[in-house]
């Protein structure tokens, strides 16, 4: 049992890396292949075993986390990499960053769109290359409004809303878990959510605010999109991955009331827009619906 | 509408008509739209409102944030943003958040949470303005507000010391506004000649950055090299708040020859250099030892150097 790192023997003829005086340990890299940190793995091709890890899709998953997973599961079809999505209880704390969903891929770990993204990019394969600058500053805003709006939209919905919160979010964010650890975790999560709320000005919006708010932003979406295919003309890019996650799940998952969805039914090219994307790149390729 | 409009916010400095974001963000606002704004600028007596500052007080009540502001000003037909197209207002909603997100978390380190900063420029500037004893205690206030915003909102894992949390937010900040100026390109305004709701937000996001004198200054480098960013900024200054932060101006663009324009940019610019000669002169002796040699030169010299630095 050797400690690492081991040196190569002098007598084994093929250590690596070859030292060009034979006998003596120059390096002290261990002899086995160099695992690249995150930035520079260009070399490797996506392997066929990419897993995408979310909560369990029937009883736990909540719509903020369904829809990013989503959004990264659409990304990864517009750039034709395979994934399977694997449902774990905890996939919440097996994420590096504490956010799902998170893709294991060779033995990378990455997190979120937004590093999926780079990660991607890093392999070779992008969506966005043909943009030029002003379109790529674009997208990266509205991107940014999706994050700002939608996103805490559904947060403050599903945690700081009573009704919804009392009657699905603690129900089914503690489901996995045993009496009393499922109130624990749901009153703690809901404490954090709360405490982000205030620091960023929505602690005292009311739900009609939110609402509004979210109006706003599918109206910005569809003055935006207006009559194209995609929000950049032909080709789909992560602006629309992360558009169609949100966008989807909102109009499918329900809850207490149907207010949220109806905010985005109001503007039929979004519609139009969720359909093309289900169509075309979910049901034609075989992978059934999406639940 | 005829009811007086007041505005209470913080005051100005450094050539600013307010040194706050939001407040600058409300005042830029009312004068591209020509609201008749009484501002009332926040001093040391008990008088006033202090917390949740710009408010703007009319005859209904109370509204309080920059963005309800501006909604209550556009239902009264004050509207900045008439000639923009659709997409434009779509686009407008999208670079506020950009410079929510990215922008705001490292404007607010560089004024609150940077000790240097904090402590020799924020702290006494507005604790000169709030009355004794909470003068003690709002600063400190403040500043852990800004500390809690940014952790809360970036410094979740993987980012797990405050040293990576900054690291990244400059370098978002950085992109944000490589990502502004590539925008804004060469022409006057984010949309054409007229200045609009995004203009009034990037102006009251940058010009602080822009202007306020800070002894950590990376970020304020980084902007300073973006000239069509500067350039908005001083534009944007010289013809709308060209008769002092404080009153009502009458002046609108269509009024203002170009060449006065020019001559007022000259002049403020002038201003900022006997500005600057004086911070240089009047500093602290925190100065690092080999930059002494620089105070030393006679005036003249220096203003020559100076205006080397600053001639494009």
């Amino acid at each position: 049992m050797q400690a690492w790192p081991h040196f190569p023997d002098e007598e084994t003829e093929d250590a690596w890396p070859r030292s060009p005086c034979r006998g003596k340990v120059l390096s002290t890299l261990p002899p086995r292949r160099f695992v690249p940190l995150h930035g520079g793995l260009a070399t490797e091709p996506w392997p066929e075993n990419a897993t995408l890890y979310q909560q369990l899709r029937g009883e736990q998953i909540l719509l903020s986390d369904n829809a990013a997973s989503l959004a990264v599961q659409a990304f990864l079809q517009m750039c034709n990499l395979p994934v399977k999505v694997v449902c774990r209880a905890n996939a919440e704390y097996m994420s590096p960053s504490g956010k799902v969903p998170f893709i294991h891929v060779g033995n990378q770990v990455v997190s979120e769109l937004g590093p999926i993204v780079q990660f991607v990019k890093a392999k070779g394969h992008s969506l966005s290359d043909g943009l030029d600058e002003v379109q790529k500053a674009e997208m990266k805003a509205y991107m940014e409004l999706v994050n700002n709006m939608l996103l805490t939209a559904e947060l403050y919905l599903q945690w700081c809303d009573e009704a919804t919160a009392g009657e699905i979010t603690h129900a089914r964010y503690g489901s996995p878990y045993p009496w009393p650890l499922n109130h624990i975790l749901a009153y703690q999560k809901q404490w954090e959510v709360k405490r982000k709320m205030k620091a960023i000005g929505w602690g005292n919006k009311t739900l009609d605010q939110v609402l509004e708010d979210v109006d706003q932003c599918c109206q910005a979406l569809s003055q935006r999109l207006g009559t194209q295919p995609y929000f950049f003309n032909k080709q789909p890019t992560e602006l629309d991955a992360l558009v169609f996650g949100h966008l989807y799940t909102i109009l499918t998952t329900q809850l207490t009331s149907d207010e949220l969805s109806e905010k985005v039914k109001n503007y039929s090219n979004l519609l139009a827009f969720c359909r093309r994307i289900e169509q075309h790149y979910f049901e034609d390729r075989g992978k059934g619906r999406l639940s | 509408m005829a009811a007086p409009l007041e505005l209470s916010c913080w005051g100005g400095g450094w050539g600013l008509p307010s040194v706050h974001s939001e407040s600058l963000v409300v005042m830029a606002y009312a004068k591209f739209s020509g609201a008749p704004l009484k501002v009332n600028v926040i001093d040391n007596t008990w008088r006033g409102p202090r917390g949740d500052v710009p408010i703007l007080t009319t005859e209904d009540g109370i509204v309080s944030q920059p963005a309800k502001i501006l909604n209550f000003l556009r239902k009264q037909k004050y509207n900045a943003d008439c000639e923009l197209s659709a997409k434009q207002g779509a686009d407008t909603l999208a670079y506020i958040a950009l410079l929510e997100e990215k922008l705001l978390p490292a404007v607010l380190h560089t004024f609150w949470v940077e000790n240097d900063n904090y402590f020799t420029v924020t702290k006494p500037w507005f604790a000169s303005r709030i009355p004794f004893p909470l003068s003690l205690i709002l600063p400190g206030r403040m500043s852990r507000g800004a500390l809690n915003r940014i952790l809360l909102t970036r410094g979740e894992p993987p980012l797990y010391h405050i040293q990576e949390v900054e690291a990244q937010i400059y370098r978002d900040a950085k992109e944000c506004l490589n990502l502004l100026s590539n925008r804004l390109g060469t022409s006057q305004f984010f949309f054409g000649d007229t200045p609009s709701t995004l203009d009034a937000y990037v102006f009251g996001f940058l010009a602080p950055l822009y202007k306020v004198r800070f002894p950590k200054v990376h970020l304020q480098e980084h902007l300073k090299q973006l000239s069509n960013l500067c350039r908005l900024c001083d534009d944007i200054l010289g013809s709308y708040f060209r008769h002092g932060p404080m009153g009502i101006s009458p002046a609108g663009p269509e009024m203002i020859d170009v060449n006065l324009r020019k001559l007022t940019q000259l002049v403020n610019k002038e201003s900022n250099l006997i500005e600057k000669m004086d911070d240089n002169l009047r500093q602290s002796p925190q100065l690092l030892p080999r930059k002494l040699p620089t105070l030393k030169l006679t005036p003249a010299e220096e203003e020559n150097n100076s205006l080397q630095r600053l001639s494009p």
